[in-house]
């Protein structure tokens, strides 16, 4: 479902560039979870960006479901990220505006949205025992509810890779075992799925730990 | 940068135009050291009128001239009957040579006013025909102040030396003179001086005075409407800049909230914070300033000089650096305090709650409406989350587009007056040289309504001969054919009345009640009683509509032409070519304007355009502003929709949305504000002319509309286009 060849990006330029992936290789299957540890700064969300179309890498070539990213215009890195991709991220990004059912159907709504795609939005919501959170603006709920609204969004578009960004960084004990649990239900639907992560409880629910170590994932 | 530039490009082209206008008759009256009065008087030997001037208090000097009016002029570019040969002696002049030189010695020169050396495309060098004297060569060109200039004015002013017609004609034993000039001593009282004159004045007739003073008031009262509505227009630019650079500066001290927290925790003072803000807007501020100061000006410069040439004054040339100076170092302190000010807010808090990134001002949380928003519904909310900005922009969109519709009214109104003879009172639609008596013939063409016999003649009036006028005459209603707004008094109901036109009455003092005798052509006289006084555009509007029995006894061979109204949904090209082809004549349709009143108004129309232009840049500055405060401080969310799959088309569609929230609550504020305050208060300013509504028309209206949401439009594709070249990644960072 992921095909990662031969990764390069590097930050900055000259004197003060780094590059912080070095070759990267990464294969995920349909029904998967990989988890993706290493230090502060080591590229770990580099990679998470560079998967999921946020960002370009240098050289290497990336596959989802089959389709190449890069050499992509940003119009039609913007309907891969639609098609294909979900995001979940350390800080929810959920638009402060709007309450917790709004955000998840605003993905609903944009033009090219998955067919179906606010039935499934109203569903999920249910499904994710948010009662009384859908209501809600963002600063009105927990921690773990807004990730859980964040997950609905992400899979409100039906994609077959979910990106997960530190999901459990921000989140209690209890909460972050709840979302752990989703991301688990989210892969035996026959989602590949990454997360980034420094936490043990994540890296056990994963299927296979890889560590991103001077560039590359061992 | 774009909304400092624009803003400094508003201010530019105001300064340019209103301090032309404001200084150009002093600029003008000094350079052609204009005399203090002018008094002009049936001729005159110069010796009898020059004792009498010497007997005066207060005379420094003072030089004579003689003046001859209806002269035929004529050059290649252009031809008048209404030429005024100024014959020039010795002492000082009161004209300034602006090209060549003045006249001298016997040669045979003249020196041409200005206007009708632009009219008629004349130069130092070409030859100019003078009726009873010949070609004669152009040696300068000259501006006098003292009144608006040709074609303006109905008379073309020449200057020929004395010497010269004495050279030609022979030498006058007893010069005579009808116009003296006289320049007072420093304190002098002019009005003293006019007693004084008055009461020596026995014996000259047909005394008049002008002065210096009075000129000055009457030009600044014109062009105190076109600065008043300048300064107006440029500070609601400024305010609208002030606003909104306020409002920028305040999301990127919100963004930077903690940099100014370290700052403060090591001990740089709060005035040091603000200051240095101040500098950094500075540093955009002085380019953009100077770049846009000197677009706006570049732009007024070409119409207001024309302006200014049309009232006999002089542009301001390098005397116009000084207060786009001034206006560069104010914009520049706007900038700097704008920017420097919420720093300052921001610096005065404690560091901690600096550190720990706090609201510089609060947010208000829309609640959720139940419709789950679509991209233009969400940018709808983003654009209220702030609703004190969303307000305030509200409110400088609404006054500059109230200020945008005005002077779409004001150029339909100046076209109408150019172009539509209904507009001034005009509403034959056909004219035709012939004799009354065909009128009949003309009225049985088929589409032909109305025909009647229009008599125009050229007078004067009898008790003040140098006052001409027109005399319009029918024999029957004539406000079926011609119908100029009446101010007061009522319409011609029968022969021996008259309604006098506004411009006349004034130049007169005629009311309603009072007597006019007009002196014609011929000799004879004929008297009406003033029973109307009407607005009319027309000659100045020194005209008199009376009934034509009494104007053909006085001359029984006045000519006449045939003044036609066709049917409604007539074919006028039908019509016209049916009469042709009946009477042999040719039939014209009836202008509004005359073609000197035709210029002035081009020139006032493409003051408006520049204005109205430059009003449209400020609306889409303060657009393009508002929304990129918006995505600044809306950054992360905007990430998050691209993350999610939102290209930049749906960016643009939020943004949109947002524009459009405070777009289309303008409009309504700004059709408010022109219906209620400007458009009336300008259509009083105005009313000397015409009885015109400024009011916005539905057209207008629909432009207006169509305008702001094309702006709108533009904006937000604008800042799309900006949002979508930045990184997704930096956004989501930016929470």
């Amino acid at each position: 479902m992921i095909e990662v060849s031969g990764l390069v990006k590097t930050h900055g330029e000259g004197s003060t560039a780094l590059r912080v992936l070095d070759g990267v290789e990464l294969e995920v299957n349909a029904g998967e979870i990989v988890a993706v540890e290493g230090r502060s700064g080591s590229g770990k969300s580099t990679l998470l960006h560079l998967i999921g179309a946020l960002d370009r890498a240098d050289a290497g070539s990336i596959r989802l479901a089959g389709e190449h990213v890069d050499g992509r215009r940003e119009r039609e890195l913007s309907s891969l990220r639609r098609r294909l991709v979900g995001f979940v991220f350390q800080f929810f990004h959920l638009v402060s505006e709007l309450s917790g059912e709004e955000n998840v159907l605003l993905a609903a709504r944009l033009p090219g949205a998955a067919p179906g795609a606010q039935q499934r939005a109203r569903h999920l919501l249910a499904a994710l025992e948010l009662d009384g959170a859908e209501a809600r603006l963002p600063h009105e709920l927990s921690g773990g509810e807004q990730q859980r609204i964040a997950i609905a969004r992400a899979l409100v578009n039906d994609p077959p890779v979910v990106l997960a960004d530190e999901p459990t960084g921000n989140l209690d004990p209890v909460s972050a075992r709840i979302v752990l649990g989703m991301l688990r239900q989210i892969a035996d639907e026959g989602r590949a799925v990454v997360i980034v992560t420094h936490e043990p409880e994540a890296m056990a629910a994963a299927d296979r730990v890889l560590r991103l170590t001077d560039g590359r994932l061992r | 940068m774009f909304g400092i530039l624009a803003a400094a490009t508003l201010l530019g082209a105001t300064l340019t135009v209103g301090y032309g206008l404001r200084t150009g008759f002093a600029r003008a009256a000094t350079r052609a050291d204009l005399p203090d009065v002018v008094a002009r008087f049936d001729d005159r030997s110069r010796a009898d009128v020059d004792r009498r001037v010497r007997a005066l208090p207060g005379v420094q000097s003072r030089a004579y001239r003689f003046e001859v009016t209806g002269t035929r002029l004529g050059a290649a570019g252009g031809r008048t009957r209404d030429g005024a040969i100024e014959v020039v002696e010795g002492g000082r002049r009161g004209y300034a040579v602006i090209t060549g030189r003045d006249v001298r010695g016997s040669a045979p020169e003249v020196v041409v006013e200005r206007g009708l050396a632009s009219a008629w495309h004349l130069h130092v060098g070409d030859r100019l025909f003078v009726g009873r004297i010949g070609d004669l060569r152009v040696a300068g060109i000259a501006v006098e102040p003292d009144n608006v200039a040709y074609p303006l004015a109905t008379a073309a002013h020449v200057y020929l030396a004395r010497s010269f017609l004495d050279e030609t004609f022979g030498r006058d034993r007893t010069p005579r003179a009808n116009v003296a000039l006289v320049w007072l001593r420093d304190g002098a009282s002019t009005a003293t001086f006019l007693q004084q004159a008055r009461a020596t004045g026995y014996g000259l007739t047909g005394l008049r005075f002008l002065t210096r003073d009075g000129i000055g008031v009457q030009l600044d009262d014109a062009a105190g409407i076109v600065v008043a509505l300048l300064g107006a227009v440029s500070l609601v630019g400024l305010l609208a800049a002030a606003v909104l650079l306020a409002a920028g500066a305040q999301a990127d001290v919100q963004r930077r909230m903690e940099s100014i927290g370290i700052q403060r925790a090591i001990g740089l003072p709060a005035a040091a914070v603000a200051g240095g803000w101040a500098l950094a807007g500075l540093a955009v501020a002085l380019p953009a300033g100077t770049a846009g100061i000197a677009i706006g000006a570049g732009l007024a410069y070409g119409p207001s000089e024309g302006l200014l040439s049309a009232l006999n004054e002089l542009a301001p040339g390098r005397a116009l650096l000084g207060p786009l100076a001034v206006g560069l170092a104010g914009l520049g302190a706007l900038v700097a305090g704008c920017t420097g000010w919420p720093a300052w807010r921001a610096a005065r808090r404690p560091p901690v709650a600096l550190l720990r990134g706090a609201e510089l001002t609060g947010t208000r949380r829309v609640r959720r409406t139940g419709v789950p928003p679509g991209p233009l519904s969400l940018g709808v909310r983003l654009a209220l989350t702030r609703r004190l900005r969303a307000l305030t922009t509200v409110a400088v969109l609404a006054v500059t587009g109230s200020v945008l519709i005005l002077m779409l009214a004001l150029g339909s109104l100046l076209a109408q007056l150019r172009d539509d003879p209904g507009t001034v009172g005009k509403h034959y639609d056909l004219i035709i040289n012939l004799p009354a008596d065909q009128a009949a013939a003309v009225a049985r063409v088929p589409g032909v309504l109305a025909a009647a016999p229009r008599y125009a003649v050229e007078a004067v009036d009898s008790f003040s001969l140098g006052e001409p006028l027109r005399v319009i005459a029918y024999p029957g209603d004539h406000a079926r054919f011609e119908e100029a707004a009446l101010t007061a008094g009522r319409r011609v109901r029968r022969d021996g009345e008259a309604e006098v036109g506004q411009g006349l009455a004034d130049a007169l003092g005629l009311n309603v009640g009072g007597t006019l005798a007009i002196a014609l052509p011929n000799g004879r006289e004929t008297r009406s009683r003033v029973v109307g006084i009407v607005r009319a555009l027309d000659h100045d509007g020194r005209v008199v509509y009376v009934r034509a029995a009494p104007l053909l006894r006085a001359d029984p061979d006045l000519a006449s032409s045939v003044a036609v109204v066709l049917e409604r949904g007539a074919d006028v090209g039908a019509v016209r070519a049916a009469i042709e082809a009946r009477t042999g004549a040719t039939a014209k349709s009836p202008a509004a304007a005359s073609s000197r009143d035709r210029r002035f108004l081009g020139t006032l129309s493409a003051l408006v355009r520049v204005v109205a232009g430059i009003i449209a840049i400020v609306c889409l500055y303060a657009l393009v502003q508002a929304l990129g405060i918006l995505a600044r401080e809306q950054r992360a969310t905007i990430s998050v929709l691209r993350a999610t799959g939102a290209g930049p088309a749906t960016v643009g569609r939020v943004l949109a949305g947002a524009a459009l929230a405070v777009a289309l609550p303008a409009v309504a504020g700004a059709l408010a504000l022109e219906t209620a305050v400007l458009g009336p208060a300008v259509t009083r300013l105005a009313a000397g002319y015409a009885e015109l509504s400024l009011a916005p028309g539905a057209g207008q209206s629909l432009l207006l509309v169509a305008g702001f949401v094309a702006l709108a439009l533009a904006a937000s594709a604008w800042v799309a286009a900006t949002t979508a070249r930045e990184s997704i990644v930096s956004g989501l960072r930016s929470q």
